[in-house]
């Protein structure tokens, strides 16, 4: 839905307090992509978003949200005081009357997905950096230039529904192999209680979780959209060298750890640990072994001793990769059963705002889904998803594009589940009716509360 | 490897019984004889002319009386109901003659009679008693069976076999008589059960290698019959001969035992057998030890044998004491019988030998702590030293937690076989009842009893957590349904120990299982935990509490989606519009109060006819607001 290359314009943070005085506005600009954006039309960029910012708070406790103008539309984001993180897309525009906008509607980006790409890039900083107001101000230049530099021009939104809903993908085990998984952290966790696992992922599905939710996502998409494509890649290149990796290895930092200086390369996050109430600084020692990804925590007040980390991959290694290897015969015996059952002729997405989980009906995946979501339809999504307040905790809300598309969003107890059905000659009750029996087929064991 | 030690266990696991049996010891004036179907010493002073004592282990089956010497006794032994004393003495000149003597309350009668083996030149090599007012006489031609009429003192042939027979071996548990033939290469099992013989199936032993009447013992063990031989080291490689194994070789009982079972004893020398709690018991009296076996251990079978080695390394019995003085253990006058008997002839006294279970987890491998703790899941009184076992296990889960799981599969290994049997037994009825398979349940710890017992008195270990999901999951792999003692104690330790977390996501997986209580504990944690409260009506819903739910979703000031419940329900006619009403006004939404009240007053309508709601319902004040609001718009 947003193409970074073409409909970013622009994507800068910036702080008013950085530059107070007339001829220093350049210093207030904390980040400016694209970097060879000219010195003046990056001060006229965020001159208007300062004065909109302004502007707006005479009017409204609540800090603004965005600016519309014809051919551009601004997203400010606030996470820390003072600090603004904007997103300009380009808006397709036309002097044409107002009908005919309509039917290139689809190419216009929805701001709740605008918001979210701010807030993500914001968290995923925040992890591996800290907060903005942390750092000092000599170094918070060159610290934002290298890590939204990558960041921004790494993320590669499409068309696609899990852009729309930010959720976890959960891997659906039987008990015993899930048991297995929780009693190996324990095993691993008493025998090494320096390291703390914060999750188990095996391909790009959660099985263990050990964060607060919403880092765990952060750390999750990480993981999801960053590091493990690059390994994968990695394994498929070197087909000879990943078998004799068999037994696994410490994927992060990435070169790995074969001696005592690799230990100055472990990362330092800032996570809040699931049952935890306070956001800590650790080390990040990430682990793989065939699909199963491990990630550990590490106090970075511990001191790290090489032999630790050598005997740790002795202790996974073999272990892990039998688990990994029961998990993947559970999951081609579950791919065989949901193969049989009879797929649900119409999609649906379901997302519980608890965990996050995220499921949608046919295999996440980006190719084919692109091609079966209409941009339309799946900006009807969005605003259904983004307009909590509306649907609330219990509702439902069904809408009929003028293409024949029902999209269906229901909402309960924390949960939301949406269908689409393309159906010609349809009424509502019938669309009801499909819709109830879907969520009854799909979501067994769940409870919607009943209209 | 180090090794796990029980704390406060027993270095010895076994013990003779600790006040032992006095009886006046053998010399050249007084005889000695013991009974072991009645577990009687018979001590002859005299030739019985200054007096014979019995001494049984119970009080109840000892006695002394007079009688007359009337030769040297071979053989003298009570009947089952001790009402008839039979003896039999070594008349050089006489036929094979057996005495009796009618007593009564343990003194004798002056009835007195004796009876003649029928074969005339029969040797009678001994006599036993099957079964009361029964007595079979073994002799080199075979086997008499005779009944006694006491009160006609005169006996009746009931059956007779004939086999030549050099010595024989009984077995008063399952009168099983074992005759070695054929200088002891042939040995034929008789049973003398129903007041008959049956032949039984001969055990064919190595030609080469016949067998002594010491090395051939009768065994009851595991409800089946056993004969148990000794086989020395082969005489071929007499320079160093091989040790000595102890062949079980099965002659009846339920299916399921038809292996030969080797003992491997690892030592050569003199043994001796005992059975105690079904485990064998091999003593070695020149290392003065004594090693277990339990042919009950999962092994698997080679060419229809099954070979065991002892269940822990050989340690003594414990020594124990005659009066105030130690005394000598695995003495040369120690006469063993079956089945857990020990004489000591020259000191006089009778001993059992008994087991303490403790002390078999006195010094364990650490990955044979599972396989000694499945040992005493089959021993009578077992259960005691298994939860002192997990208790430490779990207070040192950091080192043992492997294995406390290990532990937890065995127990509940157990357990599910006992619960497919019951089961099986209920649907089948009798039929399953006569194809029991050979599965002893000695010890089984039901879930409630690992919690009672154990689990909650851990409230306070560092690796509870770890604990519970360990003992959750040998739940789960094999597949038993976690019950409410054990969901609940999982609940409690997950939530206190701050893995909330964890305790959802296995609520999630679906690893609790559902349970109204449950769902209410997590109700309750609700207000803390939203994953919790949305969990509990999942729960709560699939479990048809749907009472429940509306109830819930009242008091969280969801009234539309109460009410949508109950019409899901059928609970829709019976809902109190009260409750309903004021839930609505308490959610401050008018739409929603609007409409609840219009469903209410259609309601009526369909219900009673009219749309008004009755006095009983007290809505009044509802009507009222309901006009207010309606009024402003």
């Amino acid at each position: 839905m947003i193409d970074v290359k073409t409909k970013i314009y622009s994507f800068f943070i910036f702080n008013s307090s950085f530059g107070p005085r007339e001829g220093e506005e350049l210093q207030r600009i904390l980040f400016y992509h694209p970097s060879q954006t000219s010195a003046d039309t990056q001060k006229m960029q965020v001159g208007l978003c300062e004065a909109v910012v302004k502007f707006m708070s005479t009017f409204s406790s609540e800090p603004c949200e965005a600016l519309q103008t014809q051919s551009k539309r601004y997203i400010f984001y606030q996470p820390e005081k003072g600090y603004w993180m904007v997103l300009v897309v380009r808006i397709p525009y036309t002097t044409k009357a107002l009908s005919a906008i309509g039917e290139s509607r689809g190419d216009v980006v929805d701001p709740s997905v605008m918001y979210d790409l701010l807030k993500s890039a914001y968290k995923m900083f925040r992890m591996f950096r800290g907060l903005f107001k942390d750092f000092p101000i000599e170094e918070i230049y060159s610290v934002c230039d290298q890590f939204f530099t990558p960041y921004i021009s790494s993320r590669n939104l499409s068309n696609d529904i899990s852009d729309v809903i930010q959720g976890i993908n959960y891997l659906p085990l039987d008990k015993n192999s899930f048991f297995k998984v929780l009693c190996f952290i324990d095993l691993l966790e008493v025998n090494y209680p320096h390291f703390k696992c914060i999750s188990f992922i095996y391909n790009e599905q959660l099985i263990w979780n050990g964060l607060a939710t919403h880092d765990m996502l952060t750390l999750y998409q990480y993981l999801v959209q960053t590091l493990l494509p690059k390994q994968v890649a990695k394994e498929i290149q070197g087909g000879a060298v990943a078998a004799a990796q068999r037994h696994g290895r410490f994927i992060h930092p990435p070169e790995g750890i074969h001696n005592k200086e690799d230990l100055q390369k472990l990362v330092k996050v800032h996570v809040m640990r699931e049952d935890d109430s306070e956001t800590k600084q650790y080390y990040l020692v990430i682990y793989r072994t065939l699909s199963a990804t491990i990630c550990f925590t590490v106090d970075v007040t511990d001191e790290l001793e090489f032999e630790m980390f050598r005997s740790l991959d002795a202790f996974i290694g073999p272990q892990l990769s039998s688990i990994a290897s029961t998990i993947s015969e559970q999951c081609s015996i579950h791919a065989l059963q949901t193969a049989q059952l009879a797929a649900s002729e119409h999609k649906f997405v379901y997302f519980n705002r608890l965990n996050l989980a995220f499921k949608t009906s046919p295999p996440p995946n980006k190719l084919h889904l692109s091609t079966t979501i209409k941009p339309e339809v799946l900006s009807i999504i969005a605003s259904i998803h983004a307009d909590k307040k509306n649907l609330g905790n219990y509702g439902e809300i069904i809408i009929k594009t003028p293409d024949e598309y029902w999209i269906t969003g229901k909402a309960s107890n924390d949960r939301e589940f949406y269908v689409i059905i393309q159906e010609k000659n349809a009424n509502l009750k019938e669309i009801a009716d499909e819709v109830r029996r879907i969520c009854e087929a799909q979501m067994k064991g769940i409870f919607f509360y009943p209209m | 490897m180090a090794k796990f030690c029980l704390k406060d266990s027993d270095e010895y696991y076994l013990a003779l019984s600790d006040q032992p049996k006095r009886f006046d010891a053998d010399s050249p004036v007084t005889n000695v004889f013991f009974d072991d179907s009645n577990g009687q010493v018979f001590t002859v002073r005299s030739g019985g002319v200054t007096g014979v004592t019995v001494n049984g282990m119970e009080e109840s089956k000892s006695t002394s009386f007079r009688m007359e010497d009337r030769g040297p006794i071979i053989s003298i032994k009570f009947s089952p109901d001790l009402k008839i004393l039979a003896i039999q003495r070594n008349h050089d000149n006489q036929n094979a003659t057996v005495e009796f003597v009618n007593f009564n309350d343990l003194t004798p009668t002056n009835v007195e009679y004796s009876h003649t083996c029928k074969w005339k030149n029969a040797k009678i090599l001994g006599f036993v008693w099957p079964r009361v007012n029964e007595i079979a006489f073994i002799t080199d031609h075979g086997i008499e069976l005779l009944q006694v009429l006491p009160e006609k003192k005169q006996l009746k042939s009931l059956k007779n076999t004939t086999f030549s027979c050099a010595w024989f071996s009984w077995c008063s548990q399952s009168n099983i008589v074992l005759l070695a033939g054929n200088n002891g290469v042939l040995l034929q099992p008789f049973s003398l059960n129903n007041s008959t013989i049956t032949k039984l199936q001969k055990l064919e032993l190595d030609m080469t290698k016949p067998v002594v009447e010491r090395d051939v013992f009768i065994l009851r063990l595991c409800e089946a019959t056993w004969c148990a031989v000794f086989r020395h080291g082969h005489s071929a490689t007499v320079s160093s001969p091989g040790p000595t194994e102890v062949w079980l070789m099965p002659i009846t009982g339920p299916s399921g035992y038809h292996y030969t079972h080797v003992l491997k004893t690892g030592l050569v020398g003199r043994f001796a057998v005992n059975v105690v709690d079904d485990l064998i018991v091999v003593h070695h009296q020149s290392s003065q030890t004594s090693q277990l076996f339990d042919i009950m251990e999962d092994s698997k079978p080679e060419n229809n044998i099954m070979i065991h080695i002892p269940v822990v390394p050989g340690v003594s019995m414990k020594p124990a004491r005659v009066g105030e003085q130690l005394c000598p253990m695995y003495s040369d006058t120690w006469v063993v019988f079956q089945p857990d008997y020990i004489i000591d002839a020259r000191l006089g006294c009778l001993w059992r030998v008994k087991l303490i279970p403790s002390g078999l987890a006195h010094s364990v491998p650490k990955d044979e702590i599972a396989k000694i703790v499945a040992v005493l899941l089959r021993r009578t009184d077992g259960k005691d030293t298994i939860y002192r076992i997990v208790h430490q296990l779990v207070t040192e889960a950091g080192t043992y937690l492997v294995q406390l799981s290990e532990v937890f599969d065995e127990i509940h290994s157990v357990y599910r076989k006992w619960a497919d049997l019951e089961v099986a037994r209920n649907t089948a009825g009798q039929a399953a009842e006569l194809a029991r398979p050979p599965h002893i349940f000695r010890v089984l710890i039901s879930q409630s009893d690992m919690c009672g017992h154990v689990l909650q008195q851990h409230a306070d270990d560092k690796y509870l957590v770890q604990v519970v999901t360990a003992y959750v999951a040998s739940l789960c792999r094999q597949a038993l349904v976690v019950q409410q003692a054990a969901g609940e104690l999982a609940v409690r330790a997950l939530v206190t120990r701050g893995a909330a977390g964890r305790l959802r996501a296995a609520l999630r997986r679906g690893l609790l299982g559902d349970a109204r209580p449950l769902a209410c504990a997590l109700l309750s944690l609700g207000h803390l935990d939203a994953g919790a409260a949305q969990l509990a009506l999942d729960m709560l819903w699939r479990l048809r509490g749907h009472d429940d739910v509306v109830e819930v979703l009242l008091s969280r000031a969801e009234p539309v989606a109460a009410a949508g419940a109950a019409r899901a329900a059928g609970a829709w006619p019976q809902l109190p519009p009260r409750k309903l009403l004021a839930a609505a006004r308490a959610s401050g939404a008018l739409p929603a109060f609007v409409a609840l009240y219009h469903a209410l007053r259609a309601r009526n309508e369909r219900l009673r006819g009219s749309p008004h709601f009755l006095k009983a319902e007290q809505c009044d004040s509802y009507v009222e607001y309901y006009k207010q609001i309606t009024a402003e718009q």
